[in-house]
Order: C-alpha cells, then structure tokens, then sequence
C-alpha cells in the first residue's frame, strides 16, 4: 500500500508509450488494411490476391510490429501497476488519435468528439491521482 | 438480441481476458530493472504462462465478436456501447483481483466510459476506421477455417494407408519360424477396474510358448489383491506373480511400481499394460514379432473400446478412436511414431537401460509417451503392433472424466507445447461455427458446416469404424460432435492451469514434471506413511509360490 515515487514514475513513462505504439499500430495497421478494400469472397483469386497482398504489406506488418511492442508495455506495466489503474488511464489513446487526426492528417474533428475527449481527459487526470498500486506484492 | 449478446461477449470476454493476464503478471511479481534482459527475461516468463495465454485467447475472442458485431451494427453504436468495459473491468479489478478501487477512481473511470461513448457517438467514418478490419478478418476466419478440413483429410489418408498397408501384409512369411522369444508380462495395477478379473485373465490364456505375468500393487488393502490371487489359483499352469510395495523413487506411482516389475522380471522382453486393458490369445505374438527386426526398440498398440450403456463411458471411447488414435497415425504419416501408449509398451531389458531405466521417468506424468519418445530419440524404431487392444472405459461421472480429460491435455501441453497450440487447426466444430456466424452469404455458412459434418464423420468413420473396427464407435458415430464440443472447450481450459487432479491429490506439472502441491488429502497421507519406508515391503510379500 506504499506507492513510492518511483512506481509512479515508470508507470508513467509504460502507459504513454502503451498509448504511443497501440494507437500508431492501430492506424497504420486500419490504413494497411484500407489499402487492400473490400475481398470478392465468392473468387478464390481475390482472396488469393488479398491474402498476399496483406503477407506483402509493409505497413500491416510495422502495424502488427507496434501492436506487439504495446502489448509488451501491458504486460509489463501490469507487473506491478493496478489493472483498475493502466486500463482507464490508456483511454488517453483517445484523444491523442483525435489530435494526431485533426493536427496531422487534417480531418474533421466534431464538437462531440471534442466533448467526449475533454471528458476522458478529465476520467484520467482523476484516475492517474490515486496510486498506482493497491494490492500488497506477492 | 444477436446484438446483445454478442455485445455481453466483447465486454465479458476481453474483460476476463485482461483479469487473467493481470493475475499472470502480479504472480510473475514486479518488474524492477529496465535492463533488456530483464525485460525480455520476463516477457519469456510471461509467455510461458498458462494465464497469458488464457487471457489473449479470451482477448482474441472479444476482439473477434467486436468485429462481427461491427460488420452489420452501426460504428457509432457498436465503440459507445463497448466503452461499457471500462465499467465492467473496475468491477472485475475490485471483486476478482481485490484491487481497492477508491471513489476517485471510480469517477474517473466512469468519466472515461462517458467520454468514449460520447467522443465516438457522432462517428461513421473515424481516423481509426475499424470498419476496414472486418473484411479482411472475415476472409482471415474463412481461410484459416479450412485448415481443420485439411487435418481431416490428412486423418483419413493416414489412416487408409496404414491399414490398408496391414491387410495386405502375410500373416507369417512361410519357411520361416514366427519368433517368440520368452516374455515378462508386467502390469502396475491400483484398485479395482471394471471387469477387472476378465482383463486380467484374458493375458492369462495367451498362445505363446513361454511368459510370465507380474502384477504390482502399492499398497496391501490394495482391493485388486484377492482378485489377482483368484488369478494365481484358477491359473496355477501360468507363473504369475504379485508384489506388494514399491519404493517411492519419485510422485508417479505406476512408475515406482513399474521400477520394481522391472528389477523382478525374469525375462529380457518386457511388454507392459495398463490394468484396464484386455487382449485377444495372440496378442503377445503380435507384440513380439516386430522385434524380429533388430532395429525396433518399442511396440505399441492402438486401442478400440468396451463401454457401459453410459454417457461418459461411451463418449471417452468415441474421443480415443476418432480422435486419438487420428492423432497417432496422422503422427505416423508425418514422422513416425515417437512415442508408447499406456495401452501397451513393449521394449527390451537393454533399450530400456539406454534411457536410463524407469527410474529416470519417475516423476514424468506422461510415462508412456516419454519411454517411446526417448527410445526414439535414441535411435530405435517404435513400431505399431497389428492388433488393437481392447480398453475398458469404465463408468464414470461427467465430473470425473472431465477432470481425467483435462489432466490429459494439461500433461501434453507439457510435453509438446508447440504441438499443443497447434491443435487450434485440428478443431473443426469451433472453426466452421465461426465461418458460418462471418460468411457472407448463408450458402457459405451452410457449406462450411455441412462440409464440417462429412469430412469428420468420413474420418471417424475410417480412422475407427474401418480401420480399428471399433464396434462402439459405429454404435455412437452421432456423438461426434458433442465429443468435438467437449474437446475444444477442454483444449482451451487446458491453457489456464498447471494443476492436475490424480487419483485423489493435487499435482502442478512443470516440464512434464509432478510435483506435489498442498495438503493431501487423508488417504493419500497414509499411503505416503507406507511408503516412505519401503524396508519390510520391498520384497516381503511374494506370493509367486502359492502352493496348488
């Protein structure tokens, strides 16, 4: 029940990069897979077609690469952090995909998203002031 | 409703998913150093986890009805109402990993629940369009849903190679005498199996020149003793013989019995068989004539099945035929056999002192797969004996042989983890649900189900109404896919734990390993008392000259 400083620090540091690669994975991992569009299921060479397509794509696979690092941080974060802890406070994957959306690639943000990201802000700045850790180590 | 439900599965299925692979690492204990070895050191601990795994499968599965649930429901109802997992897993993290989520987390975690659903609510076409997965992913399940097909064709064309190739061979090759060299029937027994008397006496009226039977029990109120002395007596032209007692060499006891058999044994060829087996009057010639051919260093026997008119007992033996004894040959098909089944083990004095004896498996759970496996790795041929075996399955409580299955899976994860995790292909009932609830069309999914049903009824029906001549299995074909459901469900479970339940007594398996674990219960105490001092046992109780 002791959280020292230290604790909180690299807890810290894992969940921004959790945050970091799983939302940088998830959107090249989704563009990748734009690239390649709908499968013609009922001819066997579009399927064909889009299953080397996908073996061949570099960036599923940096994609699938940076979902492998983040989950990697998640394991190791949960070593000692509190799940009730790391899970709220990687919701600030939202709004870093929202900034990255509008700052980066120029879309349209709407004023609800917005709200909403203001509200998970909120969630987390809550959930990042209790510690990090509340079960005794084993 | 569909909706509902699938929406209960993302939820509680990734929910769970993340509960266990905390659980897996607050046991792993904290990491403190950020040196890459100790990183990577605990990320390999971490993969070796039953839990972690456990938990990416159920992860995987949320993840998977998240997409199928987005392939007809609206994006802007199917993130919002997701966000309801952050809800659910503070629940989770409070009553199941005794977190002390406090007030202020709450809020917070409920502010990040309402700000997800909101930030989501008004979007079709986000920046992570998720939409995008579900073609990709819905051809990823038709495909990889295919390759069950593939393992039941390979099934049944092992399987018709075998015994086709069987049948064909010459009962004796002429001019030439069978060999038949003098044999040690050894048989580790623990309490009484059905029909146990009958089992026994049917190695009893064997046609072969010269052999002897020697039975093995721990304990002396074993209550297979008065039934193997009914044997001695109705027998008496046969040397027969029981020990009482075995030294506790290690936590398999059928092994520590097995040591002693082997040290009693007059013979060098040692043909040895679970209690609950029963053979035809030329078995033994058949399990000797392979080793004719100096380079055989085992023989085994496939199995078939005498059931009660019971559920259990019949579903266990249309699993052993369909599916186990599928699993061997397509083994043989690919590799050879590399390993022995409890059903019987055959090997000589000298093949067996190459591996070091049985007291070098004495703490193995998995003895019969290890002696084959390690005369293998030595060199020798492990070679399949002509006749099946008959296996009784006894009577038995769903409970028990649940527990007896997921015993048995646990222990082959352990010694073939790779091979384990590549069961995933060979389960085609989850496989072809699973295509059928993507496809994109009913025809599709009607195609995928009803190729499911011919192809594994066409394998079982080879593999053991044709080739083991199984007459339960022909009886029961239709119980096929209840046994693939049971089969599947227990696959995965066996992922989640280490612990085995045996005979009464808790054992964790660490590198295929038994150890003991916590307080045994009241009986097991006083075996272990037995035991522990072997001096007046060992040899005491000799009962090979009861007079006529």
């Amino acid at each position: 029940m002791i959280p020292s400083k230290s604790v909180a620090t690299k807890t810290h540091v894992l969940v921004v990069l959790m945050v970091l690669f799983s939302s940088l994975g998830d959107i090249l991992l989704s563009k990748g897979m734009t690239q390649i569009g709908e499968v013609n299921l009922a001819s066997s060479t579009a399927i064909a077609t889009a299953f080397l397509h996908t073996l061949t794509s570099s960036t599923i696979w940096l994609g699938i690469a940076l979902l492998l690092v983040f989950f990697a941080c998640y394991l190791l974060v949960l070593s000692w952090a509190d799940y009730s802890y790391v899970m709220p406070a990687s919701a600030v994957g939202y709004a870093f995909v929202a900034f990255l959306g509008y700052a980066v690639l120029h879309e349209v943000v709407t004023p609800l998203r917005w709200a909403g990201v203001a509200v998970i802000c909120l969630g987390v700045l809550l959930v990042g002031r209790t510690p990090a850790r509340t079960t005794e180590p084993s | 409703m569909r909706t509902a439900i699938l929406l209960g599965v993302v939820v509680l299925a990734g929910t769970l998913g993340e509960i266990c692979v905390t659980h897996a690492m607050k046991r792993i204990g904290e990491l403190k150093s950020f040196w890459p070895r100790a990183v990577l050191s605990m990320l390999g601990r971490a993969f070796r986890s039953g839990w972690v795994w456990l938990g990416v499968g159920l992860m995987a599965l949320s993840f998977y009805a998240f997409l199928a649930l987005l392939s007809w429901a609206p994006v802007s109802f199917v993130i919002p109402a997701s966000a309801l997992s952050y809800a659910v897993g503070a629940l989770g993290a409070k009553f199941i990993l005794r977190e002390d989520v406090c007030a202020t987390r709450w809020t917070g975690v409920l502010l990040v629940c309402a700000g997800v659903a909101l930030a989501w609510a008004g979007e079709e076409n986000a920046t992570v369009n998720l939409r995008a997965f579900v073609p990709g992913l819905r051809w990823g399940v038709l495909l990889a849903a295919l390759t069950p097909f593939g393992y039941y064709l390979l099934s049944i064309f092992s399987a018709w190679r075998y015994f086709r190739e069987l049948r064909q061979r010459p009962a004796a090759l002429p001019g030439r005498p069978e060999f038949t060299p003098p044999v040690s029937i050894l048989k580790p027994v623990r309490g009484l199996d059905r029909e146990a008397y009958e089992n026994y006496s049917s190695f009893c009226r064997q046609d072969y020149p010269e052999y002897e039977i020697l039975f093995a029990v721990s304990d002396a109120d074993d209550p297979a003793i008065p039934v193997i002395q009914k044997l001695i007596a109705d027998f008496s032209e046969r040397s027969i013989r029981l020990l009482i007692g075995a030294e506790k060499l290690g936590t398999n006891s059928k092994v520590c019995k097995l040591c002693r058999l082997v040290r009693e044994a007059r013979y060098d060829l040692l043909v040895i068989s679970d209690s609950d087996v029963r053979v035809s009057p030329g078995y033994l010639r058949g399990v000797a004539a392979p080793f004719r051919d100096p380079t055989v260093g085992a023989v085994t026997t496939l199995f078939r099945g005498i059931v009660e008119r019971q559920f259990t007992s019949e579903i266990d033996c249309v699993g052993t035929s369909a599916e186990f004894t599928a699993g061997a040959l397509v083994a043989r098909q690919l590799e050879g056999i590399k390993f022995t089944l409890g059903a019987t083990m055959a090997t000589t004095r000298e093949r067996l002192a190459e591996i070091g004896g049985f007291e070098a498996l004495a703490s193995h759970h998995s003895d019969d797969f290890e002696l084959g496996n390690r005369i293998a790795a030595h060199g020798h041929r492990v070679e399949l004996a002509a006749e099946p075996v008959w296996m009784v399955f006894p009577r038995q409580t769903l409970r028990n042989y649940l527990s007896h299955e997921l015993r048995w899976s646990i222990g082959l994860r352990h010694i073939r983890p790779w091979g384990h995790l590549g069961l995933l292909f060979t389960h085609g009932l989850p496989w072809s649900l699973a295509a059928a609830a993507v496809a994109p069309s009913a025809a599709v999914g009607v195609a995928y189900v009803g190729a499911y049903f011919a192809l594994r009824f066409l394998m079982a029906w080879t593999v053991g109404v044709w080739g083991l001549e199984d007459p339960v299995l022909r009886r029961k074909l239709w119980l096929l896919p209840v046994r693939d459901a049971i089969a599947a469900l227990v696959w995965l479970v066996s992922f989640g734990s280490n612990r085995i339940q045996w005979r009464g007594m808790q054992f964790i398996i660490r590198d295929g390993i038994l150890i003991p674990v916590g307080p045994p219960p009241a009986e097991a105490e006083a075996e272990e008392i037995v035991l522990e001092d072997p001096g007046p046992l060992v040899g005491a109780v000799d009962q090979s000259q009861i007079p006529d």
